[in-house]
């Protein structure tokens, strides 16, 4: 008997292994009740593990990763890089020591690794670049290197911390020593209390660690994840807000010395890449919006967002997605692969996060609210997005007082994305961009005093809520 | 720089309770002497100059305001406004202001993008900024004024400031400086001047979004409640009509009767007769909060110490 941390696929959580022999019986949706049958079951007759069971499926003994599972969103096959969630207890480090981990790996052989590994999300300095340059910089700089490990905001990212932390802090003392760095500093939500306390006990459990880790837990705020605003928390600023870049963190980070900032999936896949041999050319993907319940899935990048969707159950009928995160961009096409080139050219983004919209979603409401929660939420340094969200809000609205300005909302999204310090105000006009292109249609029937979704005109008979 | 470290040990302790809200920016100057094309023109520059010292040598093909840019006195840059985007070979689109630079640069004021940014910056800076000239005290000596005239802004795309439901009061408290936050552009000098020039530690910035505003590291909400001690440096520094001395408040003010600058606003908060001007308080020696702790006593140089402790909102004012 032991606890696991989370699969990442929510539906079919409570979620009872039986494992025995080489053959794994999965009971879903477990009542307490049904989990201690399933216990006692199991202790009676090892053999008769399958009865009842959701799914069964044969492996190797001692296998280290979770098997694929006839359940929707854990048959997606092989989770090389998701593989120790619900399936290795987190704060063990024996289980990790199992799979192969805490090997030490000579520095060339890390930066070697790293040469062409991407940073994954926006939390990471390196988002779709790859890790070589940076890391080559920091070597450079003045000072003592630290690697901050940004786990804050994205769903995969804090599954990592609170379901695989070891695998984390493995690719984090590696990136310490790559770069000859002697401190870790673990950061995420306030609100991802589970996350925070996992990767605490981890830390505080890992052997021999040849860098220290100190973990701190960051106010909710989703500009928070900023890597910059992440140092600004991580040194204890009351308020926060973007620092200038260049230069960046690499070269003047955490208490002013050079900081690699990556994010729990970035330095996952640094581990299992130097165990492996090579990297996964896989993605994680979490399936958020009109869905059940939220999945993360580990999915080959070229792999489509359709495959990604259908680890979840659409809530009615699919509609449109937003691909990217909270500033990601709306398509109403799947057929897109989860590499960044092919995300970048569909114009959505490369944040894992893809929220389903289903069809009595209004997409111009959608699309006023995310730029309503830009204006409401940007940390407020610099004008072109303090005051460009405000005004993406304020032209979105007015599209309801049959003013519909595209051109002008174009070139202001234009500008916030060539001149706003960071990356918040260079996503924020993402989501309100592409669905004007995609959605073109459902603007211009609003601007006529039409909602197609059915959602919008009694407000606007009035006043546009 | 936007705000000296805290939590490191060579800080005299006269520093250690300051908190500006602002973020510790890297140092973004050049280390060395470089050699930069601007609109075609060879510029050589010292060691520590930016971008923008490079298109002020020139005469650029087209205009670079620059607003928020200070550049003097250790203050800035804050590359706030952007409005001083140029177009760089390598890079892209840059601001001048705060853009390291690197030998063999090359830039162009004209290109599309970066005078697209430019354009959009400064009425997207007026678009905040209640445009009330003709009542303020620094009309004709006002840096966005200069700004617009300069780039020809006749009716800014996004509008001004002018709901006046939207406007903060005008704070008339103090006996020798003026604050009108509905003529601020948040550009950070003041902040600037009063901790890390004059090292006073009463301004700050504060709030986030729409609601970001400069306030006082004491939590007051008025001039006169605040630490102030009238040195003047912050009215100085100021590019428009936020702060001015009083006294010249309305020293070039076009006389329309009956329109003022106090009744175009609405709102004041008068000086409460409690301190005698003209006469600088005495500086409080901690702050009077609600709970009697001294919010800064304890954060700043312990959380720099020891990241291992839970972070919490001390006393700010966000979320």
């Amino acid at each position: 008997m032991a606890a696991v941390g989370s699969t990442g696929v929510g539906a079919v959580e409570p979620l009872v292994l039986v494992t025995h022999d080489g053959r794994t019986a999965a009971h879903a949706r477990c009542t307490p009740d049904r989990a201690a049958d399933v216990v006692a079951a199991a202790a009676d007759d090892p053999d008769g593990i399958a009865d009842g069971a959701d799914a069964v499926v044969e492996h190797e003994p001692g296998r280290p990763r979770l098997p694929a599972l006839d359940l929707s969103g854990l048959d997606a096959g092989d989770r090389r890089v998701l593989g120790a969630c619900g399936w290795r207890r987190p704060t063990e480090p024996a289980d990790h020591e199992a799979a192969g981990g805490f090997a030490e790996h000579e520095a060339t052989a890390v930066r070697d690794a790293a040469a062409d590994l991407r940073g994954r999300g926006w939390g990471d300095w390196c988002r779709d670049r790859p890790l070589g340059g940076t890391w080559d910089a920091a070597r450079a700089a003045d000072g003592d290197p630290c690697v901050v490990v940004n786990g804050h905001g994205n769903p995969a990212d804090a599954l990592l911390l609170a379901s695989a932390p070891f695998e984390v802090l493995e690719g984090a003392q590696a990136a310490a020593r790559a770069v000859g760095g002697d401190r870790v500093v673990v950061y995420a939500s306030s609100d991802d209390a589970r996350a925070v306390e996992a990767v605490r006990e981890a830390a505080e459990r890992y052997p021999d660690p040849a860098a220290s880790v100190d973990v701190v837990a960051g106010p909710p705020e989703y500009r928070a994840a900023e890597p910059t605003m992440a140092l600004e928390a991580i040194e204890g600023n009351h308020r926060l807000e973007a620092r200038l870049r260049p230069p960046g963190p690499e070269k003047e980070g955490l208490h002013g010395c050079p900081t690699l900032v990556h994010t729990p999936r970035t330095l996952a896949y640094l581990a299992v890449a130097l165990r492996e041999g090579g990297p996964a050319d896989t993605r994680a993907v979490t399936v958020t919006g009109d869905v059940d319940a939220p999945a993360t899935v580990e999915l080959p990048e070229s792999e489509t967002l359709a495959a990604a969707v259908d680890a979840a159950t659409v809530d009615g009928e699919f509609k449109a997605a937003c691909v990217g995160g909270r500033f990601g961009g709306v398509t109403r096409s799947l057929d897109v692969a989860h590499a960044p080139e092919d995300l970048a050219e569909a114009g959505l983004g490369t944040e894992g996060v893809v929220q389903v919209l289903a069809e009595d979603r209004c997409i111009v409401e959608f699309v006023g609210k995310r730029a309503q929660f830009a204006s409401e939420t940007n940390c407020g340094r610099c004008v072109p997005c303090r005051e460009g969200t405000t005004q993406l809000a304020e032209r979105l609205r007015d599209v309801y007082d049959r003013n519909y300005d595209a051109a002008g909302i174009e070139e202001l999204v234009r500008v916030m994305e060539r001149s706003s310090i960071c990356a918040f105000g260079e996503d924020a006009g993402r989501p309100a961009r592409t669905a004007m292109a995609a959605f073109e249609s459902e603007f211009e029937a609003h601007a006529r005093g039409r909602c197609p979704a059915g959602r919008c005109m009694e407000t606007t008979e009035g006043i546009a809520q | 720089m936007s705000s000296e470290r805290t939590d490191t040990a060579d800080v005299p302790p006269l520093t250690e309770g300051i908190a500006p809200g602002t973020a510790t920016d890297p140092d973004v100057s050049s280390d060395e002497p470089a050699t930069v094309t601007v609109d075609g023109i060879e510029v050589s520059l010292d060691a520590g100059d930016t971008l923008l010292d490079a298109v002020e040598a020139v005469e650029p093909d087209e205009s670079v305001p620059a607003l928020c840019s200070y550049d003097r006195q250790e203050i800035g840059p804050r590359s706030e406004c952007r409005t001083c985007m140029v177009e760089t070979d390598a890079y892209g689109v840059v601001p001048a202001c705060s853009f390291p630079v690197e030998d063999g640069m090359t830039v162009s004021t004209a290109a599309e993008a970066a005078a697209e940014a430019r354009d959009v910056n400064l009425d997207l800076v007026l678009s905040d900024h209640n445009l009330r000239c003709t009542t303020c005290g620094k009309n004709g000596r006002c840096e966005l004024q200069d700004a617009a005239i300069d780039q020809e802004v006749e009716e800014p795309r996004y509008g001004v400031l002018d709901d006046r439901e939207e406007y903060e009061p005008i704070d008339d408290s103090s006996s020798f400086i003026q604050i009108d936050r509905n003529k601020c552009i948040l550009c950070n000098r003041c902040v600037e001047a009063c901790n890390d020039v004059q090292v006073e530690g009463v301004l700050r910035m504060e709030g986030s979004g729409q609601d970001t505003r400069i306030g006082f590291q004491n939590d007051a909400a008025t001039m006169e409640e605040s630490t102030c001690v009238s040195c003047g440096h912050c009215v100085t520094v100021c590019p428009t009509g936020s702060l001015v001395e009083k006294g010249i408040e309305d020293a070039t003010t076009i006389p329309i009767p009956g329109f003022t600058q106090k009744n175009s606003v609405g709102k004041t908060y008068e000086n409460s007769g409690e301190t005698k001007g003209p006469m600088t308080p005495k500086k409080r020696p901690e702050r009077p909060d609600a709970d009697g702790e001294s919010a800064t006593a304890d954060e700043g140089s312990s959380a720099g110490d020891d990241p291992g402790g839970v972070w919490s909102d001390d006393g700010g004012d966000w979320p």
